[in-house]
């Protein structure tokens, strides 16, 4: 990206020239890899011809100004459709912009298009999307991982230099393994929920996908803040890109959970960590044999919440406002035929099962119990981090899965099993590139840090970066 | 508690939902629903005496904000999304019955 930053600074490129290139690019491989469900080139070249003219004039908003993104499809952009994968939501264009939004605007950054997801982000391979699959830039025949696989993929693929997306039980860790870049999940309030439509609000994080850990750390401090109109958003905690030095490393700690090194963990993944770990370790690092027994639970915890909080979420979804409507004689058969018409199978899915969790005789037994659950993971959690500095795992059990392969839900909801848990807890987690498996499929290392420690998260995944490619 | 999940709790859940379903598809949910409440059991065997639920991962206080008249979005442009308007509302179909 300072490669970029630095060519518009010295008139070496216009960002409409940089612009057309991404959008060439997109043009060239969209048709095997649909990473987008909108491309808004006239918009986005309209952007960056302003850039062009502020900088001409000497007042740039930022370095970055004309350097164009890619925006994952359930973060609202006024005017330009925002379907969050969804046939309910297939014309709507939101009448503001997301808080996030917002702040890319306010550095000059021109929005190249909005990226596909599973269905209001509610899948791990991008397969429930009602625009078709996002397939894996390094081999076709897989998937880009999800939900914001189509942001990893874009961003793998050299569509879009970097991007956002949202992550709520490991939607930008999984696809960013899955695509061989880097994804951060920042601290449950670190960035604005305003104007990112909700999947379950006490998980939803927005986080920024690129290819390297400064370009991601980058565009971490263009969205880090507080926001008035988010009241689950933290105070001010302004983040600054580190100075990125290699000497830090020696005497970290780094605990290494065993439960996420045993059955089912794929065998090359588990090699590319464990040799990661123990280049870290020739430098300096410490690794410490930690136990996070409540990962045990965390799926299932995961999966009670997120289902009670989507079916909530979702009920605004009536056809009365904006949306698909399926005419009716009365509001209330109205109502269940546009959702019927408007929502895929997960997303029904969801509701049903969320609606069950927390109807009157099931409340207790379910939704209370995961909540008192998540409270024993996140004690766990939070006890680890003062034996160690930050916690090494691989980010998914497995590298990229075929597309079709998995049919069953509850096997879907297993790519989540080393991630949900950093959602639960609300600490932030980064996914960076560990090298590739005998097949040239990415794999992915997850490094997770305590609450706001995003800089200290920065720094070691710079370490891993440097060391175990 | 654990109550096995047959045809009408299917049926009653998606009511409660406002949610169509075709008979394929109450089929297709009932055995989902029964996958997930034997995952619900594991849960269940996890001891949570005396345990606080969490509702948010990171503590923060809420702040009320001042009482005051702001700018909002103009009324045609909110209803400008709207797929049946008209003299200013969204229009619904009939939600009170006529009186005789």
């Amino acid at each position: 990206m300072r490669q970029l930053a630095h060519m518009l600074d010295t008139r070496q490129a216009t960002s409409r020239e940089i612009v057309t290139r991404y959008l060439e690019q997109i043009a060239q491989q969209e048709p095997q890899l649909n990473a987008f469900i909108t491309v808004d080139e006239d918009g986005a070249l309209l952007q960056a011809e302003e850039a062009d003219r502020r900088r001409a004039e000497g007042r740039a908003l930022s370095p970055w100004d004309g350097i164009p993104i890619a925006v994952k499809d359930n973060i609202s952009t006024a005017g330009l459709k925002t379907t969050c994968a969804s046939r309910f939501l297939e014309n709507y264009r939101p009448l503001f912009d997301a808080t996030v939004v917002d702040n890319l605007r306010q550095a000059g950054l021109p929005i190249i298009g909005k990226t596909n997801l599973d269905e209001f982000a509610m899948g791990s391979s991008t397969e429930y999307s009602a625009y078709g699959v996002t397939r894996n830039p390094h081999d076709l025949s897989r998937v880009s991982g999800g939900s914001s696989g189509g942001s990893a993929a874009a961003v793998a693929a050299g569509e879009a230099p970097w991007a956002l997306g949202t992550d709520t039980g490991g939607s930008i860790r999984q696809p960013a393994s899955f695509c061989g870049v880097v994804g951060l999940k920042p601290t449950y309030g670190a960035v604005s929920r305003y104007g990112v439509v909700a999947l379950a609000p006490s998980l939803d994080q927005v986080g920024p996908v690129a290819t390297t850990v400064e370009d991601t750390a980058i565009l971490f401090s263009l969205i880090a803040g507080p926001d008035r109109r988010d009241a689950s958003s933290s105070e001010a905690r302004p983040f600054q890109v580190p100075r990125w030095d290699e000497q830090f490393v020696t005497g970290l700690k780094i605990g290494v959970p065993e439960e996420f090194f045993g059955e089912g963990l794929d065998q090359e993944v588990e090699q590319a960590v464990r040799k990661c770990l123990a280049e870290l370790e020739s430098r300096g690092a410490v690794l410490v044999p930690i136990s996070l027994a409540t990962n045990e639970y965390a799926i299932d915890t995961y999966l009670t919440l997120v289902t009670a909080e989507a079916s909530s979420c979702l009920a605004r979804y009536d056809g009365v406002r904006y949306g698909t409507r399926v005419a009716a004689a009365d509001s209330n058969t109205m109502f269940s035929k546009s959702r019927a018409a408007g929502f895929g199978s997960e997303v029904k899915r969801r509701i049903m099962l969320g609606t069950y969790v927390l109807s009157a005789s099931h409340y207790e037994a379910y939704y209370e119990q995961a909540q008192k659950v998540r409270t024993l993971i996140k004690r766990d959690v939070l006890a680890s981090f003062e034996e160690v500095d930050v916690v090494i795992t691989p980010t998914t059990p497995t590298p990229a899965f075929r597309i079709g392969a998995k049919r069953n839900p509850l096997e879907m909801y297993l790519s989540d099993l080393f991630t949900a848990m950093a959602n639960l807890s609300g600490i932030p987690a980064i996914s960076v590139p560990c090298g590739k498996d005998s097949k040239g499929l990415p794999l992915g290392i997850q490094i997770m840090a305590s609450h706001f420690q995003e800089e200290l998260l920065f720094k070691v995944a710079y370490m891993v970066e440097r060391g175990c490619l | 508690m654990f109550d096995l999940i047959d045809r009408q709790d299917v049926i009653r859940m998606a009511r409660l939902a406002r949610l169509e379903l075709s008979e394929a598809e109450i089929d297709q949910y009932q055995q989902d629903l029964a996958g997930f409440v034997s995952s619900g059991r594991k849960l269940q065997q996890v001891d949570v005496s005396a345990v606080e639920g969490t509702s948010h991962a990171v503590v923060v206080t809420h702040e009320l904000r001042k009482d005051e008249v702001a700018e909002s979005l103009p009324q045609d442009l909110v209803l400008s999304t709207g797929p049946d308007v008209s003299d200013g509302f969204f229009r619904v179909p009939r939600i009170v019955e006529e009186q005789e």
